[in-house]
C-alpha cells in the first residue's frame, strides 16, 4: 500500500498531556480553617473492615471506592472529613463538615477540574444538602437539584455526601463526637 | 457524515469515548464545541488503496438535552487495480467516476455538508439506561442520505465503565449516470454499532468497538448487499477544554455472498465492496469553546 497522509488535519496531531488546566480553589487546611473558625484538628484516619464497607453501602446505597476514611476531630464539637468521587474527567475531591450531631454543617469543593458545571463549588448548590443526617434521602434531580451540563459530576458528589454520612453514623458516631 | 452510509463519519454526541459508536451526551445549553475528524481506510484484496476522509462540526446546545450540528466533509482517495477482477475502483464516495480497470485513480473532492440533532431522552446517569434520538440529514453533489440513529447507554462503577449500542437506518440516493437527474436510491445502510469503555486512570479511557455494517439495495431490509465485521481498539483523553479520540478497526474475515452482492467483492472472507476495506483509523479532536474559565 503507498499512502500519503498529505490531508490529515493538524488538530488531530495534537497530542494529549497539555497544560493541567484543572483549578486548585483550597487546601484541606484552608477548608478545615473556613468550615472551623478557630478550630484545631485531631487527624484520625480509619481503615475500613468489610463490615462496615457493607453497612456504609447498605445505608447509603453508594459503592464505597477508598476503605481509608479521612476524617478529622474537631476541638470545637464535630468531624471535618475529605473524600473524593468520580467526575467526568477527574476526580473531585471535597471536603465536608458535620455538627457534633452528625449534620452537615459545610461544604467546600478543594478541586474542580471539568468543562462545565463550576456551580457545584458554590454555596447555592451545596446549601441544598446542610442540615442533612445520617438516613437523608438525597437523589439528584428530587432533593437535589442538577446543574446544566455537569450532571455526572452533581450525581457522584451527591452520592459521596451520601456515603460521608453513612460512613459517620457506621464508623464515627458509636466512638462519641 | 457523511456520505456514505456505512462509512459514517457522522458526528457524535458531545465527547466520544469511541470511534464509531456514540453515546448520549449533548452539549450543555448555549455551549459551543468544534471537532475535527480524519477517517482513513486502507487495504483491499489486491492491488493498492486508501481514502482519507476528513470532517469538520461545529456543535451547539440549543437545549440541556437537544444538541444541533453543521458539519462539512471532504475527501482524497488513491486506487489501483483494488477492486473485483483486479479493477481500478473509486471508494463509495467517488463512485461517480469509473476509471479504466488498470488506471491509476486520485482524487480530492467536497463530499458533502450536513446537519444533525441529536435529542437524548433518558440520561444514562439519572436513568437506569441512558437513551438519544439522531436525525442526520446529507447533501452533497449528486448525493442525499436521511440518516437516522437510536442510541442506548449503560453506565457502570461509577460511569467508568461505559457500554453503548447504536442501531442505524440510512437510505442513500445518488446520481449513477452521468446525464440524469434521477437521484436513485442507491443503497440503505443498516449499521449496528457496539462498544466497551473503561476510564482506567484520570482522563483516559480505553475501550473495545464492534460493529456490522450492511447495505441492502431495498429500503425494507431485503435484497442483502454486503456485511461486514469490524473489531478495534480505541484510546480516548479528554480534559476540560479539549480531546483526542483514536481508533483502529478491522475487517474480521466473516463476509460471505449475498443475494445482491457484487461478483469478485469477497474475497478470502472479507468484503471489498467500494464502501468496506481491510482497515480504518479515525482520528477525533474537539475542542470546547464553553469551557468554563476559572
Amino acid at each position: 500500500m503507498r499512502c500519503r497522509f498529505t490531508l490529515l488535519p493538524i488538530a488531530a496531531l495534537i497530542l494529549p498531556g497539555g497544560p493541567a488546566y484543572g483549578t486548585v480553589y483550597l487546601s484541606i487546611q484552608q477548608a478545615q480553617a473556613l468550615l472551623f473558625p478557630g478550630a484545631t484538628f485531631q487527624s484520625e484516619t480509619r481503615t475500613l473492615s468489610d463490615d462496615q464497607v457493607k453497612a456504609i453501602e447498605h445505608a447509603s446505597g453508594v459503592p464505597v471506592r477508598n476503605h481509608q476514611v479521612k476524617a478529622w476531630r474537631v476541638s470545637t464539637g464535630g468531624w471535618f472529613l475529605v473524600d473524593e468521587v468520580v467526575g467526568k474527567h477527574e476526580f473531585i475531591p471535597f471536603a465536608v463538615a458535620l455538627d457534633r450531631d452528625g449534620a452537615v454543617k459545610g461544604i467546600e469543593i478543594l478541586e474542580y477540574r471539568e468543562a462545565y458545571g463550576g456551580q457545584v463549588r458554590e454555596q447555592p448548590w451545596l446549601e441544598q444538602f446542610y442540615g442533612k443526617r445520617p438516613g437523608a434521602k438525597l437523589r439528584l434531580n428530587k432533593e437535589v437539584r442538577n446543574i446544566s451540563g455537569a450532571t455526572l459530576s452533581c450525581k457522584h458528589i451527591t452520592d459521596g455526601i451520601s456515603r460521608l454520612l453513612a460512613t459517620y453514623e457506621v464508623v464515627l458516631a458509636p466512638n462519641g463526637h | 457524515m457523511v456520505l456514505t452510509g456505512l462509512w459514517q463519519p457522522s458526528a457524535k454526541a458531545d465527547e466520544p469515548l469511541f470511534g464509531f459508536t456514540y453515546t448520549t451526551d449533548t452539549q450543555p445549553k448555549g455551549k459551543f464545541e468544534l471537532e475535527q475528524w480524519s477517517t482513513t481506510r486502507f487495504t483491499k484484496g489486491y492491488g493498492s488503496f486508501w481514502l482519507q476522509d476528513n470532517l469538520t462540526e461545529v456543535s451547539y446546545g440549543v437545549t440541556d438535552r437537544f444538541q444541533f450540528s453543521l458539519q462539512s466533509d471532504y475527501a482524497s482517495t488513491s486506487a489501483f487495480q483494488n477492486g473485483p477482477f483486479r479493477a481500478t475502483t473509486p471508494p463509495e464516495p467517488f463512485s461517480f467516476d469509473v476509471p479504466l480497470p488498470d488506471a491509476r485513480y486520485a482524487r480530492t473532492r467536497f463530499i458533502s455538508v450536513s446537519g444533525e440533532g441529536i435529542f437524548r431522552m433518558l440520561s444514562p446517569y439519572t436513568h437506569p439506561v441512558g437513551l438519544a434520538l439522531y436525525f442526520e440529514p446529507t447533501f452533497g453533489p449528486g448525493f442525499s442520505e436521511p440518516e437516522g440513529r437510536v442510541i442506548l447507554q449503560k453506565d457502570f462503577r461509577d460511569d467508568r465503565l461505559v457500554l453503548g449500542f447504536n442501531f442505524t437506518y440510512a437510505p442513500e440516493y445518488r446520481r449513477l449516470q452521468p446525464n440524469t437527474k434521477c437521484l436513485c436510491l442507491s443503497e440503505t445502510d443498516i449499521n449496528f454499532d457496539s462498544g466497551v469503555s473503561y476510564r482506567f486512570h484520570r482522563n483516559w479511557s480505553a475501550a473495545f468497538e464492534f460493529f456490522n455494517e450492511r447495505e441492502l439495495a431495498s429500503l425494507n431490509f431485503t435484497n442483502l448487499i454486503n456485511s461486514a465485521y469490524y473489531l478495534g481498539p480505541t484510546v480516548h483523553y479528554a480534559n476540560q477544554n479539549f480531546f483526542v479520540t483514536v481508533t483502529f478497526a478491522e475487517q474480521m474475515p466473516w463476509a460471505t455472498v449475498h443475494s445482491n452482492t457484487l461478483p469478485g467483492a469477497i474475497v478470502n472472507g472479507y468484503d471489498f465492496d467500494n464502501d468496506f476495506e481491510k482497515y480504518r483509523v479515525r482520528i477525533k479532536f474537539g475542542w470546547n469553546f464553553g469551557a468554563e474559565k476559572r
